[in-house]
């Protein structure tokens, strides 16, 4: 006999395999096929996929070295099949327990070995499960510096990996510096410590989030991208800042997200998640992909073009 | 011409009041002098542990600007090696000593005492293993520890560190970390409110 719970289910599964149906049909860059599983989605916003646009993912909380963390390894493979992205910024905690040699190996290189033979760069911030000594690692593009920025290859932009688990005064004395100085169009800063999350294991960092929050609204911040919790969660706008955790890159924790907490525009809790991303101009559009290929978020942010006034 | 008794009276209150200025003075530096000391106090000793640290380093060959992962964790750990050596019977207290231990402790119970200490302590205390684990000064910093998250209302109160150190926390100890070398220099328990 069917229970209630199974015939839910069964709805449930009905209806999410028909939004992804109608989701692989509207994308640009096109999705793998749907698991039945994927959640009813909005409508598919397409990564246009340009030629000079800067493409890149995100990527957090993911240096397990399990079979999910692979799994989803070979679908941001698969994605760089058919949306050539540069770089991976990634939002810390990329290596979990034991930092020895072969760690680093199992942890990191054979899992996104296809995207380094493709000449793809990582970009590593640190999390708290990260040691300082991760910095002198070639691989993560850090050149011995916890806190630094660079410029994107393409478009104007320019990245801020900040360390959020130690923010000494000095380096937020040189975050205003920088932000300051920056000319760039586009200011991201990643970070690991959420300023605002739904996650119910750690949820806002609101002591982090008085000192930056800020400085990012000074200098015409449009979109920050963190980790920590172990799920995938866009957040509303907060001042006109677009917040993504992205902390599902291996570790998840299923049901993690606090449905009640008014902050969620989109959050994802029950697989791993990547985030591709491609600025073009004054738009960034965004594709959340889970560990099956399925899109579970996707949008389009316009740039704010003038700073917020202080509170 | 005044009167000479009023000459003597006027000298004898002008001494009176220069041995209560100096008097006054004195206790003035008193109450002052303590706190000052105590920080010197822990400022020198941990100047003389990065003095250490450095002369160490320096005889260690330098990395490689692509350096792998076993020439990096090779020289963490004979960095760690070296210093543990030359720190051998190093013990609690030698850097956090008698005197920078209630300095220190007032300094961060004033912290998480104040208007935000709830929300400091509770981000100092994310992903905290609690009473687990056994610490010991020149040991390696567990790997399986994740590390304390610690506010910049916390760093910013504390006397600053050079680049080699960090404060962390596990449970309610303040713990002082060779970020080179991934060792505990020193801890103090009791260092945060319950």
């Amino acid at each position: 006999m069917m229970t209630r719970r199974s015939a839910l289910t069964l709805a449930f599964t009905a209806i999410a395999a028909s939004w992804a149906l109608r989701g692989a049909a509207t994308t640009g860059v096109p999705p793998q096929a749907r698991p039945a599983a994927a959640p009813p989605a909005a409508e598919v916003v397409a990564l246009p996929n340009r030629s000079d646009s800067l493409k890149f993912a995100v990527l957090g909380d993911f240096g397990t070295g399990d079979r999910a963390q692979y799994q989803l390894g070979e679908q941001m493979a698969k994605l760089l099949a058919r949306f050539p992205y540069e770089l991976v910024i990634t939002v810390g905690d990329n290596i979990y327990g034991s930092e020895r040699p072969q760690d680093m190996k199992r942890k990191f290189e054979e899992p996104y070995k296809p995207l380094l033979d493709a000449g793809v760069k990582f970009y590593a911030s640190l999390g708290n499960h990260d040691d300082r000594v991760q910095s002198r690692y070639k691989l993560f593009n850090m050149d011995g510096r916890t806190y630094y920025t660079f410029k994107a290859p393409k478009q104007d932009v320019r990245f801020f990996a900040l360390e959020s688990d130690y923010p000494k005064p000095e380096q937020i004395a040189w975050l205003e510096r920088e932000l300051e100085n920056s000319g760039e169009a586009w200011n991201i800063p990643y970070f690991h410590h959420p300023l605002y999350s739904s996650g119910e294991r750690h949820g806002s960092h609101s002591d982090l989030r008085e000192v930056l929050e800020p400085m990012f609204l000074k200098h015409g911040v449009s979109v920050v991208f963190t980790g920590h919790d172990h799920t995938y969660e866009r957040v509303k706008p907060q001042k006109g800042i677009t917040h993504f955790v992205t902390g599902s890159g291996g570790k998840l924790r299923r049901g993690g997200l606090d449905k009640k907490s008014g902050l969620t525009a989109s959050g994802f809790d029950t697989d791993q998640v990547f985030l591709a991303v491609e600025i073009d101009k004054d738009q960034l559009f965004f594709n959340a992909i889970s560990r099956t290929g399925a899109i579970i978020d996707s949008g389009v942010i316009e740039r704010r073009k003038e700073p917020q006034p202080q509170p | 011409m005044r009167h000479p008794a009023a000459v003597a009276a006027r000298a004898l209150f002008t001494g009176i009041g220069v041995i209560v200025a100096c008097v006054a003075a004195v206790a003035h530096q008193d109450r002052v002098n303590p706190q000052a000391k105590a920080l010197a106090a822990f400022q020198e000793a941990v100047k003389k542990y990065v003095t250490l640290h450095e002369q160490l380093e320096r005889t260690l060959p330098d990395l490689p600007k692509e350096a792998t992962p076993a020439q990096i964790d090779q020289r963490q750990r004979s960095l760690a090696a070296l210093i543990q050596g030359a720190r051998k019977g190093a013990a609690i207290g030698e850097i956090f000593d008698r005197e920078a231990r209630p300095y220190l402790r007032k300094l961060l119970y004033g912290i998480f005492t104040g208007a935000d200490g709830k929300r400091l302590r509770m981000a100092i205390q994310e992903e905290n293993p609690g009473e687990v684990v056994t610490l010991r000064v020149n040991g390696r910093y567990p790997d399986t520890i994740p590390f304390s998250t610690v506010p910049p209302q916390v760093l910013r109160n504390l006397p600053p560190l050079p680049e080699q150190l960090e404060y962390r926390f596990i449970d309610r100890t303040l713990i002082l970390l060779d970020a080179h070398a991934h060792i505990i220099v020193d801890y103090m328990t009791g260092a945060v409110p319950r």
